[in-house]
């Protein structure tokens, strides 16, 4: 009775989900709910959770509960540490879950609603819940190894190299990318500076007192940061109201970008538990408070979504960021369906507190498909306002002018009819001079979390306090994904320093931590400063960069996994991770070919570099105005260097893992599985690390023992 | 009659409410417990439990120590992602 009950419940899911996606896609005319959104992407999700992932947690690899995870068997209550599987998924998701889904899909927003929403719905099902969850598995079957030392041990020591090459590479225009949106969303805005500035002697306050006051209380201590935190944001207003302090906080661009330069280098430098750890709890409470009351703002408010599902700048002529839909869109949204980043936490952190191999499917898909839908919430949000406000906040100067009337003019010649006065009103209402030209995401996202919040809460009274909450949270969790970020990059450039000169890679070594620091620093710092004096905005560069560098990594992963179901001998079911990894590299190389070499000088970096080069050659370039073009120049050529690097790297080792492959079909014996011996475990079924391993099973019995050798073997 | 019935009403009422509030006691009590686990309030705890089981014993750490340590590490490695 039960099974066609569930069976009749699970085609009712299947059948709204895919009549909602239907909605979605052929809609066409008056503006669509976002209710539709959220039902597509939840019963897409509820079905591949249940099916997709069960299939791939049975079939593909076979998840053992019998095996003692490593949590069990090097239980060392510090790196090790068995932990419930919903506190589990909590660390994972708030390890996963950065700017990248909420950036990503507002700049692909320019193409319309549909495609954006399609792929992080459909990318993450088939292609990023699948490499999160893989991976997680194949870390947890080697003790917890990082995703680096698993590519060496199952592919190549190359292939090892190249992907420690892709992490330094993708962490360094990561960084320098999302200082960029937080440059870009802080500028000449005194309340949003004042917010984040202070967010800092908040966070050393914490450090202080869960360094000597109340070693380690984390929750009490956070409780009174969030306090802190929410009344700056409404203390940042007096600032903004007073001329004499607005004046202290309203900062340029590159003043900016130097003070995120220097903040990095001391975060970087200074300990850890000083600012980098509370600045951390701080984020993590804000994020997981902001993304839930995101998800009940849309639930509450239900928002029209004034976006049509396509734009025309599907055509590649997009003023955020040029190129094509393919392979733009699915470079640009990153994240919210596919990241190589998540593979890092999959194979570091999550692995070593696992209590059951079963669990990992909770963990590793389910939160994938969360972070998934954290990008369609971004999606609504921006696609919430009107087209004409989105591109106004997100153009830069060059394309559509600096002021309201002409940005209202060129917009509206686009099709997507925008007042003078709109603009005007709008910055005000949100207590901002202006919010033209704020390429990036991270304001238009803030004014669609804004209109959306306060349509539940205060009303259009409180319409610059949510916006200014929300940039706060934009920024908050960016500052740590920059420090967390910098000080990682900090210990790989020790690491690979400390193969030229041992004492470099000595961690608690002054002058190696200073100098490590100011590399890694000035790595990304570069990449921010290009940004902030781009005159085609830095996101049109950079973000394209990030992206290709980010699917770049999840390439690599995808190859770690397929590479490894083939030793597992799972040849029949290997389309599963060799189709989305396909995938990867077809969208990584075409998007790598037109970054380089398209003739377009907005889409291609030679062809623009050219162009400049071209226009000082025929004096069009003023005087003074020559050294920075030619600087331009360089930065073009720069990237364009990076992008080959990038792809060169991706060649090399897929033509590594092609050469493992063979041997693996070819039955050499020198290609086998690296696994960590079976070991069977202590723990009952249901133990689920609430309490520690009291209820032990009894020990297995030598036959037992037998038949999971056998089973090993 | 009437009186004993009303009182067994009023009993039966005193039991849910009762019933109700240690249901929420426990249900806070839950997430309490899960909220300290998940941001590392509780992390000292697990250290020193853990460490109990061990058959090796080795030189415990104070709180202070084992925070500064324990966020040390958990820095040196990504932590948080894009």
């Amino acid at each position: 009775m039960k099974r066609p009950v569930s069976i009749v419940i699970w085609i009712v899911v299947a059948l709204v989900g895919a009549g909602a996606l239907g909605g979605i896609a052929l809609h066409r005319g008056e503006p669509l709910n976002a209710t539709w959104f959220v039902v597509a992407a939840g019963c897409s999700y509820l079905v591949a959770y249940r099916f997709y992932s069960s299939f791939i947690a049975a079939r593909l690899l076979a998840l053992d509960d019998s095996r003692a995870t490593p949590s069990e068997r090097h239980d060392d209550g510090r790196d090790f540490v068995p932990t419930n599987k919903w506190i589990l998924f909590g660390h994972h998701f708030a390890a996963i879950a950065g700017p990248g889904p909420l950036v990503g899909p507002t700049l692909a927003a320019q193409f319309g609603y549909l495609p954006g929403t399609l792929w992080l719905i459909a990318g993450a099902v088939f292609a990023g819940c699948v490499q999160d969850f893989i991976i997680l598995f194949c870390s947890i079957r080697r003790d917890g190894k990082t995703l680096g030392e698993i590519a060496r041990e199952e592919v190549s020591q190359r292939g090892g190299f190249i992907a420690q090459l892709a992490v330094l590479a993708i962490m360094v225009i990561l960084l320098g990318v999302v200082a960029l949106v937080i440059v870009n969303a802080l500028k000449s805005s005194p309340w949003a500076t004042f917010t984040l500035a202070a967010t800092i002697p908040i966070a050393l306050l914490l450090g202080l007192y869960l360094r000597f006051l109340r070693p380690g209380r984390v929750l009490e201590a956070s409780f009174v940061g969030v306090a802190l935190v929410l009344f700056v944001v409404v203390a940042g207003q007096w600032v903004a109201d007073s001329p004499s302090w607005a004046h202290i906080f309203t900062l340029s661009g590159v003043t900016l970008a130097f003070a995120l330069i220097a903040y990095g280098f001391a975060a970087s430098a200074l300990p850890v538990w000083l600012l980098l750890a509370p600045r951390d709890y701080l984020s993590a409470f804000i994020k997981a408070g902001a993304i839930f009351s995101l998800a009940a703002g849309i639930l509450l408010v239900r928002p029209q979504v004034l976006m049509p599902p396509l734009t025309r700048f599907i055509d590649g002529g997009g003023p955020v960021f040029a190129g094509k839909i393919f392979p733009f869109c699915f470079i640009t949204i990153a994240c919210g369906a596919i990241s190589g980043f998540h593979s890092l936490i999959s194979s570091g952190t999550t692995p070593k507190m696992i209590i059951h191999e079963s669990h990992a499917r909770f963990i590793g898909y389910g939160a994938m498909l969360m972070e998934s839908f954290v990008g369609v919430m971004a999606m609504i949000a921006a696609c919430a306002m009107t087209p004409g406000v989105y591109f106004a906040i997100n153009s830069p100067a060059s394309i559509v002018g600096a002021t309201s009337d002409a940005a209202a003019a060129t917009i509206s010649s686009w099709g997507y009819p925008l007042q003078t006065q709109t603009m005007t009103d709008l910055a005000r209402s949100v207590g901002e001079q202006t919010l033209l030209n704020r390429a990036g995401g991270a304001p238009s996202l803030a004014v669609g979390m804004a209109q959306i919040f306060s349509s539940t809460i205060g009303g259009p009274r409180l319409l610059s306090i949510w916006y200014h909450f929300a940039i706060m949270f934009e920024a908050l969790f960016i500052l740590t994904v920059l420090d967390a970020g910098t000080r990682v990059g900090r210990f790989m450039v020790q690491e690979l320093g400390g193969r030229v000169w041992k004492p470099f890679a000595r961690t608690a070594w002054w002058p190696g931590i200073l100098l490590s620091s100011a590399l890694i620093v000035g790595a990304w710092g570069y990449f921010l400063y290009q940004g902030v004096v781009d005159p085609l905005g830095g996101i049109n560069s950079l973000w394209p960069l990030f992206g290709i560098s980010n699917q770049l990594l999840a390439a690599v992963a995808l190859v770690v996994a397929t590479t490894i179901l083939l030793k597992m001998k799972r040849l029949r079911w290997i389309w599963l991770t060799l189709i989305p990894m396909a995938w990867l590299v077809l969208i990584t190389m075409t998007a790598s070919y037109q970054k380089i070499f398209d003739p377009n000088p907005r889409l291609g970096f030679l062809s623009y570099a050219k162009v400049l080069a071209a226009q000082i050659a025929a004096g069009k370039i003023p005087a003074a105005k020559i050294v920075d073009t030619q600087r331009v120049i360089f930065n073009q050529r720069l990237d364009a260097a990076v992008t080959a690097v990038l792809a060169a790297m991706i060649v090399v080792l897929i033509i590594e893992a092609l050469m493992q492959w063979y041997r693996i079909l070819s039955k050499d014996p020198k290609s086998v599985l690296h696994e960590t011996a079976y070991v069977a475990t202590r723990w009952t079924e249901d133990f689920s690390g609430a309490s520690y391993p009291g209820t032990a099973a009894e020990p297995e019995t030598p036959a037992m023992e037998d038949e999971h050798a056998n089973r090993a073997s | 009659m009437r009186t004993a019935q009303a009182k067994t009403q009023a009993y039966m009422e005193k039991l849910r409410a009762l019933a109700a509030a240690m249901w929420t006691k426990r249900l806070a009590a839950k997430l309490w417990l899960g909220m300290r686990e998940w941001c590392g309030d509780s992390a000292y705890e697990r250290y020193v439990q853990a460490q109990k089981t061990k058959p090796e014993k080795s030189c415990l750490l104070t709180p202070a120590e084992f925070y500064v340590e324990r966020v040390n590490r958990r820095y040196s490695r990504p932590s948080r992602c894009c």
